[in-house]
C-alpha cells in the first residue's frame, strides 16, 4: 500500500515532466504546432526553419534545463541534510556567490589584463568559467564547513553565509569597475540565470558532468539517513563524520558549481524542491528522497523556462525572476509549517 | 567471574590537553548497570564523549575487550559501544522505524537495505523497550518518555555488547523513570548488555542501581557499591550532605 503511494508518486512526477518537456519545445516565440513537433523529433520534417528551432534551440535548452533542475535540486537536499537546516542551499550559502566571484575574476579580470575580451577565446572561456565557478563555490564550501564545525548554531551560519555572498559580491563589483564593456555585459547576462547558453555543442560535456555527479549522490543515501540523527549518533554508528561532509560538499558543490558556470546562479530551486519531496513523500529517507527531488527538480525548472519563454517575453525574462517568484511562497509555507 | 568488557587505566579525560579529571581506574563487566554520578560541570559528558571516541583521553588507557579502544575501526566499534544521548532528531518525516533502523547502520551494505534479519532485529528491540506500537508515528511527534525509549531501541538493535546513556532520566516523569530503571535492569541481566548511564537522581539511583561511579572536581574518580559508599560516608562526602541528611538516607535506603 505504501510502496504503491510512493510508485503512484514517482509515476506522476515523471508523465508531468514528460507533458512540460513537450510543451518546452512547442512553445515560444514561435509557436511549433504539435504534429510538427513530432515531425521533427521522428526526422519525418521537411521545414528546416523548424528543424533548427527544434534541435538547436528548444530541445538543448529544455535538456540543460532537465539536468540543471535536478542537479540543484539534489544539491540543496544534500546541504539540508548535511547541515540540519531546512534553509541550506548552495546559494543561500553563499556557495552561488563564490562561483560568481569565481566567474567574475576569470571573465572580467581577462579582459582587463589581457585587453580582449573572455569570449573571444571561444571553447577555451567556456572551461576557464566552469573551472573558475567550481574554484569559486568549493573555496566558499569549505570556508562555510570550517565554521559550521566550530558552531551548533546555523542561524549564525546563514548569517555568516549572507556576509560572506555580500563579501564576494563586493568584490566582484570592485572588479567590474576596472573592467571592459563586453564583459561586464557577459556577467550580467550570465548572472541573471538562463538555460539557453549550453546549446548543441557543449551539450555532450554539460550532460556528462552533470550525470557523473547525479550519479555519485546515489551512494550517498545512507549515510544521510544516519546524519538525520544527529552528528554524535552518526559518529557512534561508525560513520566517519570529516570524511562524510567532505564528500557530500564536494558532489553538493560539483553540481552547484556546473549549473552555475554555464547558466549563471540559479535560485530557489535547490532551496524549495527537497521541502516538496518531503511533503510529498512524507519521508525523511534518502534512498527514496534523492530520485524524487532530482525528479521534482526537472519538473520545476521545466516549468520556469516555459513561463520564461511564453510568448510576448521573448525569451528575455531572466529565469531567476521565475524561479524566485514560484520558490518563494512554497519556502515560506515549508516555514510555517514547520513552525507549528 | 564476571566478562570484562570495557577497562580503563589511569585514564585522564579533559579537552585540548586540559584534564578535567584523572587517575580513573574501573572496569564495566557483562551485565553490570552501572549510574554515572556528580554535580554539573565534574566530567560526566566529557567521561561520556571519551568512552564513545567523541575526544581522545588526554591520558592512560581505555580497553574494550582488551584492545585499545582508540585503535579499533570506527565501523567495529560501532558494533561493539551503542550510546543514546540527551539529543534527538528532529527531522519532520523521520518514523520511529527509521530511527531504530539506523541502529542497523553497522551491519547494512552501501545503500543500507535492510535484510530479514535486520527488519526482524528492528522488530524485537521495539518489542523489549515495549514500543512495538508506535512503529510507524513520526518520531517527533512522541512524548519525551516515548522519544526515550525509542531511542534505546535504537541502542538495542545496534545490538552491541555495551550500552552508555547520557541523562536518560533527565525529562522523565516518575513513573517513566521507574520504568526507565526496570528496562535497564532488564536489558542487563536478560541480554547480558554492560550499562553506564548517566543521572542526577541520587535518591532514585541508590535504590535501584548496585553500583555508582562518583566523579566530582578535586577530588579522586570514586567507584563502588551503592550501598557501601553511602554507609562510608562518600556521598555524604562528594554531594556536601548535612550529617542528618546523610543518616535520613542511610536510614530510609539500606
Amino acid at each position: 500500500m505504501k510502496n504503491r503511494k510512493i510508485v503512484f508518486g514517482i509515476l506522476g512526477i515523471i508523465i508531468l515532466g514528460s507533458i512540460l518537456f513537450i510543451l518546452n519545445l512547442f512553445v515560444g516565440s514561435v509557436t511549433v504546432p504539435l504534429d510538427d513537433i513530432f515531425k521533427v523529433l521522428l526526422k519525418e520534417n521537411t521545414d528546416n526553419t523548424l528543424n533548427v528551432i527544434i534541435f538547436n534551440y528548444r530541445l538543448p535548452q529544455a535538456l540543460t534545463a532537465l539536468l540543471a533542475g535536478a542537479a540543484l535540486a539534489v544539491a540543496g537536499l544534500l546541504m539540508q541534510t548535511l547541515f540540519r537546516n531546512p534553509l541550506a542551499d548552495p546559494s543561500m550559502l553563499g556557495i552561488s556567490s563564490g562561483a560568481s566571484l569565481g566567474v567574475g575574476i576569470v571573465i572580467l579580470l581577462t579582459g582587463a589584463i589581457s585587453g580582449t575580451a573572455v569570449s573571444s577565446f571561444g571553447w577555451w572561456s567556456t572551461i576557464g568559467v566552469s573551472l573558475a565557478a567550481f574554484i569559486g563555490a568549493v573555496m566558499v564550501l569549505f570556508v562555510m564547513l570550517a565554521f559550521s564545525s566550530r558552531m551548533k548554531d546555523m542561524t549564525t551560519l546563514i548569517i555568516i553565509g549572507l556576509m560572506i555572498a555580500y563579501l564576494a559580491g563586493s568584490i566582484t563589483d570592485i572588479l567590474k569597475f576596472f573592467s571592459l564593456k563586453e564583459d561586464i555585459h557577459a556577467f550580467v547576462i550570465w548572472g541573471m540565470g538562463s538555460f539557453s547558453g549550453v546549446g548543441t555543442s557543449k551539450m555532450p560535456i554539460f550532460a556528462t558532468s552533470i550525470i557523473i555527479g547525479l550519479f555519485f549522490t546515489f551512494f550517498l543515501s545512507k549515510n544521510l539517513n544516519i546524519l538525520l540523527l544527529g552528528e554524535m549518533y552518526a559518529e557512534n554508528l561508525g560513520l566517519n563524520i570529516r570524511k562524510n561532509s567532505v564528500i557530500i560538499i564536494l558532489v553538493s558543490g560539483y553540481l552547484t558549481a556546473i549549473v552555475t558556470a554555464y547558466c549563471g546562479p540559479i535560485a530557489f530551486v535547490g532551496l524549495a524542491m527537497p521541502h516538496i519531496a518531503r511533503f510529498l513523500f512524507k519521508s525523511s529517507d534518502h534512498r527514496l528522497l534523492i530520485p524524487a527531488t532530482m525528479l521534482i527538480g526537472m519538473d520545476m525548472a521545466l516549468i520556469c523556462n516555459l513561463i520564461a519563454r511564453m510568448p510576448g517575453f521573448d525569451g528575455n525574462l531572466p529565469v531567476n525572476a521565475v524561479t524566485a517568484f514560484i520558490g518563494a511562497p512554497i519556502v515560506i509555507s515549508v516555514i510555517l509549517k514547520s513552525r507549528k | 567471574m564476571m566478562k570484562e568488557i570495557l577497562k580503563t587505566k589511569s585514564l585522564s579525560i579533559g579537552y585540548e590537553g586540559k584534564t578535567v579529571v584523572s587517575d580513573i581506574n574501573v572496569t564495566l563487566n557483562e551485565g553490570d548497570i552501572i549510574a554515572l554520578v556528580g554535580p554539573n560541570g565534574a566530567g560526566k559528558s566529557t567521561l561520556f564523549k571519551t568512552f564513545s571516541t567523541h575526544i581522545k583521553p588526554v591520558g592512560g588507557t581505555i580497553e574494550l575487550f582488551g584492545k585499545d579502544l582508540m585503535a579499533i575501526a570506527p565501523k567495529e566499534r560501532a558494533k561493539l559501544l551503542g550510546i543514546v544521548l540527551t539529543e534527538r532528531p528532529d527531522d519532520m518525516f523521520m518514523k520511529v522505524y527509521d530511527v531504530v533502523a539506523a541502529g542497523r547502520y553497522p551491519y547494512t551494505g552501501m545503500f543500507g537495505k535492510l535484510s530479514e534479519n535486520d527488519e526482524n532485529e528492528i522488530k524485537v528491540s521495539l518489542e523489549l523497550v515495549g514500543v512495538n506500537h508506535l512503529i510507524d508515528r513520526v518520531f517527533n511527534t512522541l512524548s519525551d518518555g516515548e522519544k526515550q525509549k525509542v531511542m534505546i531501541a535504537k541502542a538495542i538493535a545496534q545490538n552491541t555488547p555495551v550500552i552508555m546513556l547520557d541523562e536518560p532520566t533527565a525529562f522523565l516523569d516518575y513513573p517513566s523513570k521507574i520504568e526507565l530503571f526496570s528496562l535497564l535492569k532488564r536489558l542487563a541481566k536478560e541480554q547480558h548488555k554492560a550499562i553506564l548511564f548517566s543521572s542526577h537522581d541520587l535518591e532514585l539511583l541508590l535504590r535501584y542501581t548496585d553500583n555508582l561511579w562518583i566523579i566530582a572536581k578535586n577530588k579522586p574518580f570514586a567507584a563502588g557499591q551503592s550501598s557501601e559508599l553511602l554507609k562510608n560516608g562518600v556521598i555524604k562526602e562528594y554531594f556536601g550532605l548535612k550529617d542528618a541528611d546523610n543518616q535520613f538516607l542511610l536510614n530510609e535506603i539500606c
